[in-house]
C-alpha cells in the first residue's frame, strides 16, 4: 500500500519537476522580433551590457563556465538558449523566474534587444527576421519626444509627447508612456503606464514619500514603450520633488570599521588605558634594576 | 617570601658544589661549535632563500589570492603557541608554590624569550614588501586585532626577557668568581649584567618584590597574547574560524605545545651538561603529569570545537569538516589528534612512560603534531570561501607550500634554537640561588 502511494508521490514530483524545467513563452511573444537589425555596433553594445547584468551568472558565452546554480543557468552559445526564438529571449529577460532576476524596469527595451543580438552573435546559423514597422497614426510621426512637468497642485508628473509631422511639431496621442525614478539597481515604475491623450499628455501620480537625494532631487526616465514604431525615445530629467534624505555615509561616525582617528572612545580607552598599565610596571621593574645596582654600591 | 630572605646559604658548601655542577657546562665547547656550525651553515641556506623571497616576492610562495594565510602564520601561531609556556610554569604553577618548578622556570622562561621574539620575525616573512613594517606602527588601525596582537606580542616579549633576566642576576654574581675557564669577554659580560649585586638583603627584598610584580603581570598578558592570536581568525566569519571558544581553544593547546617544549630541552639539558641530579626522573613524571593534564583539557576543547558543528553541519561548515575528516587533510587530520593528543595522553597515563627518554619521545611526536595542528586552523578554513571560487587559475585553488617558503619557516625554527643554544651555553640553565635555597632549607628540615 504504502509502496503504491510512494510511486504515486514519486510520479508526481517527477511530473512537477518536468513541468517546472519547461519555460511557456505565449505565442504572442514567441513572435516578437527586433525593430533594428543586428549589426557589430549593436552586438558590441549589447556586450557591454551583459557583462555588467549577465555574465556573473551565465558566464563567457561558449566557454561554458557558467556559476553552479539550481537549475544551471544556460550558456549563451549553448543550442539550448539559441534554439530560443528572438522574442522567447525578450521574454524570458523580462519575466525572469527563479534566480533569473526580471528586467523589465532594469533594461529599456531596446537594450534588451542588444543583449540578443551580442548573444546571437554566438550562433553561425542565426538569420535574422526585423520587425515590419507598424503603420498607425502615431507611427507618421518623426523626432518624438517627451517633455516632463511638474504639477504641484495634484502632484503629479505630466508627460508631453510630441512628434514632426509636416514640419510642424504635433502632439501624440495614444502612445504608451512609462515614468521611471532611478535607483541604485535598476529603475522603479512610477504610477503605471498611460496612454497620450489628445494633447499628447499623461498625467503619473507621484508619490509623497519617494526619498530623494539630500536635497530631494529624483532622477526621472520617461520613455515610450512602442518602440518598434517611435524607435527609443526617451527623456531624462532632474527635478527636486522627492522627500529629502541625508543618509550618513559608514565611515561618518565612530565606528570599528572607520580610520584611526574615528576609533570607538570605549575602544580608544581600553587599549591605551590597558597598554599604559602594562608599560608602567615594565618600566617600574627596569628601574628597579637600577635600584639594584644603586644598593649594590651602599656596602 | 620578600621580607625573610635567608642570605646564610651562600657560606654554604651546597652553594659551592651546585655552582660548580651548574657552571661547568658553560662556555665554549667543541660540541658547542659543531653544532652551532651545524646550525649556522643550514641558516645560511634558509636565508638565501629568503633573500629570494625578498627579491621576487610572495610569489616565490605557494600563497595566492584565495589561501593568503598559510605556513608562515600556522608558523606564527605555533611560535606564540609555544613561548606561552614560560607564563604557565614559572608564574602560575610557581605562584601556587609548587617547588618542583624551580629549577624548570628558567628552561622555560628561555623557550618564552625564544619564540616570542622569533615570532615577531615569523611575521615578517609572511610580509611581500617587508620594508613597509614601519607602516603597522605609523598607519594602524587600534580597531585591528592585528595591532592588538603586535602590541601584545611585544609587551609578552618584554615581560619575559625581564622574568628570564631579573633570577640570573644573583647567579651571574655567584658565578664571577667561578668561571675562570671561560673566555674573558664572558666574564666581563657577567660583570656587567650582575648590576652590581652583592647579595645584601635589600638587594634580594628589591629583587624579589620586582619578580612578584612580574610574575602576576606576565598572567593576564600571556592569556591576552594567545587569545589575540585566536582572534585574529574568530573574529572573521568563516567556517572553522567562526568559533566562540577559540580564545580558550589555543590557549589551551598553546599550553600544551610549550610543555613538550620544556619536556624536550629538560632531556638536553639533563644528558649533555649531565644535571641529572638536578632535573630528575622526579622532574620529568611531573612534567608528564602536567602534560597529561592539558592534553586532556585540549582533547575536551578539540571535542566541543569539531564535535559540535559537525552534529549541525550547515552548509559552509559541512564542507570544511567533511574536507578534514574524510577529505583533503583528513591524514593530516587524524595523525595530528592520534599522535598529537589521544595516544599520548593514554600513554603518558602510566608512570612507565613518564620517563626521561619516553617523556622525550612523546614530546617530540606532540611538539611536531601542535605545529601540524597549526596548520590545518590556518589553512583548511580559506579553501572554502562562502562565494565559490571561479573564473580563477588552478593554481589558484589549491595551496602546495613550495621550497623556498618550507626552507624559510625552517630557517625561523634554526633562529629559535640558536638563541636558545646561546642563552643555555653562556649562562647558568638552573637557577643556582633557588636550589641552594632550597637545598639549605631542606637541609634545616632534617636537622631539627
Amino acid at each position: 500500500m504504502i509502496k503504491k502511494y510512494f510511486t504515486i508521490l514519486l510520479i508526481l514530483l517527477i511530473s512537477l519537476h518536468v513541468s517546472a524545467q519547461v519555460w511557456v513563452v505565449p505565442a504572442e511573444n514567441e513572435g516578437k522580433k527586433s525593430p533594428f537589425a543586428f549589426s557589430d555596433s549593436t552586438r558590441k553594445a549589447g556586450a557591454d551590457i551583459y557583462v555588467s547584468n549577465c555574465k556573473s551568472c551565465h558566464g563567457d558565452p561558449g566557454k561554458n563556465n557558467v556559476i553552479q546554480l539550481v537549475p544551471i543557468p544556460p550558456d549563451p552559445a549553448s543550442a539550448k538558449m539559441q534554439a530560443n526564438s528572438d522574442g522567447a529571449l525578450q521574454y524570458k529577460l523580462i519575466q525572469g523566474r527563479g534566480t533569473m532576476p526580471s528586467f523589465k524596469n532594469t533594461l529599456a527595451p531596446t537594450d534588451l534587444w542588444r543583449v540578443i543580438s551580442y548573444i546571437r552573435g554566438f550562433n553561425e546559423k542565426y538569420v535574422q527576421e526585423i520587425a515590419k514597422n507598424t503603420t498607425g497614426n502615431v507611427g507618421s510621426l518623426q523626432n518624438s519626444q517627451i517633455v516632463l512637468t511638474w504639477i504641484s497642485e495634484s502632484h503629479q508628473i505630466q508627460a508631453t509627447v510630441s512628434g514632426l509631422k509636416d514640419k510642424t511639431i504635433q502632439p501624440v496621442s495614444g502612445a504608451e508612456v512609462k515614468l521611471f525614478a532611478q535607483r541604485y539597481f535598476g529603475n522603479l515604475l512610477i504610477d503605471e503606464a498611460r496612454n497620450t491623450d489628445a494633447h499628447g499628455a499623461a498625467a503619473f501620480n507621484f508619490p509623497i514619500d519617494l526619498p530623494g537625494d539630500s536635497a530631494g532631487f529624483v532622477k526621472l526616465i520617461a520613455r515610450l514603450s512602442n518602440e518598434e514604431a517611435f524607435g527609443e525615445v526617451k527623456t531624462e530629467s532632474n527635478m527636486s520633488i522627492g522627500v529629502p534624505t541625508y543618509r550618513a555615509p559608514l565611515n561618518e561616525q565612530r565606528a570599528m570599521w572607520n580610520v584611526l582617528e574615528k576609533t570607538p572612545i570605549w575602544l580608544m580607552l581600553a587599549y591605551i588605558l590597558t597598554v599604559l598599565g602594562a608599560w608602567a610596571f615594565i618600566v617600574y621593574v627596569i628601574l628597579q634594576i637600577r635600584a639594584i645596582s644603586k644598593a649594590g654600591s651602599k656596602t | 617570601m620578600a621580607s625573610e630572605v635567608n642570605t646564610d646559604f651562600l657560606n654554604n658548601k651546597k652553594l659551592d658544589s651546585i655552582a660548580a655542577d651548574i657552571l661547568k657546562p658553560v662556555g665554549i665547547s667543541q660540541g658547542f661549535i659543531i653544532w652551532m656550525g651545524f646550525l649556522g651553515i643550514s641558516l645560511m641556506g634558509c636565508i638565501y632563500a629568503y633573500y629570494i623571497q625578498w627579491d621576487k616576492g610572495l610569489i616565490v610562495t605557494g600563497l595566492r589570492d584565495y589561501i593568503s594565510w598559510g605556513m608562515y602564520i600556522a608558523n606564527f601561531v605555533f611560535f606564540v603557541a609555544t613561548s606561552l609556556v614560560g607564563m604557565l610554569i614559572s608564574s602560575v604553577l610557581g605562584l601556587i608554590g609548587f617547588k618542583w618548578v624551580k629549577p624548570i622556570a628558567r628552561i622555560a622562561e628561555i623557550i618564552a624569550v625564544a619564540f616570542a621574539a622569533i615570532a615577531g620575525l615569523v611575521i615578517v616573512s609572511d610580509m611581500g614588501r617587508p620594508e613597509r613594517l614601519p607602516y603597522v606602527f605609523l598607519h594602524g588601525r587600534i580597531q585591528s586585532p592585528i595591532i592588538w596582537d603586535v602590541t601584545v606580542v611585544t609587551t609578552y616579549l618584554a615581560i619575559s626577557t625581564l622574568l628570564y633576566f631579573l633570577p640570573l642576576i644573583p647567579d651571574l654574581a655567584i658565578a664571577k668568581g667561578r668561571i675562570g675557564h671561560t673566555p674573558k669577554w664572558l666574564q666581563k659580560t657577567y660583570e656587567i649584567l650582575s648590576v652590581n649585586w652583592k647579595h645584601t638583603p635589600e638587594q634580594y627584598a628589591i629583587l624579589l618584590k620586582a619578580m612578584r610584580i612580574l610574575l602576576i603581570l606576565i598572567i593576564p598578558t600571556a592569556f591576552a597574547i594567545h587569545t589575540v592570536t585566536s582572534w585574529l581568525f574568530a573574529v572573521t566569519l568563516r567556517p572553522g574560524w567562526d568559533s566562540s571558544i577559540f580564545g580558550p581553544y589555543f590557549l589551551v593547546g598553546a599550553f600544551v605545545a610549550g610543555s613538550a617544549a620544556v619536556v624536550i630541552m629538560m632531556y638536553f639539558v639533563r644528558t649533555n651538561y649531565k644535571l641529572d641530579k638536578y632535573l630528575t626522573t622526579h622532574h620529568f613524571d611531573m612534567m608528564g603529569k602536567l602534560l597529561v593534564l592539558v592534553s586532556i583539557v585540549y582533547l575536551y576543547f578539540n571535542i566541543n570545537e569539531y564535535l559540535v558543528p559537525a552534529f549541525k553541519m550547515k552548509t559552509a561548515d559541512a564542507v570544511h569538516l567533511t574536507d578534514l575528516f574524510v577529505g583533503e587533510y583528513a591524514w593530516m587530520f587524524w595523525s595530528v589528534q592520534l599522535l598529537g593528543l589521544i595516544i599520548p595522553i593514554i600513554l603518558l597515563l602510566f608512570r612507565f612512560f613518564r620517563k626521561p627518554f619516553a617523556m622525550f619521545v612523546i614530546s617530540t611526536v606532540v611538539l611536531i603534531a601542535s605545529w601540524f595542528k597549526r596548520f590545518l586552523i590556518v589553512v583548511p578554513t580559506q579553501d572554502h570561501p562562502f562565494l565559490p571560487i571561479q573564473h580563477v587559475p588552478k593554481a589558484w585553488m589549491v595551496y602546495q607550500p613550495t621550497i623556498v617558503e618550507t626552507a624559510i619557516t625552517f630557517g625561523t625554527i634554526l633562529l629559535a634554537v640558536i638563541i636558545i643554544t646561546i642563552l643555555v651555553k653562556f649562562f647558568p640553565v638552573i637557577p643556582i640561588w633557588e636550589m641552594a635555597e632550597e637545598h639549605h632549607e631542606s637541609d634545616h628540615t632534617t636537622q631539627e
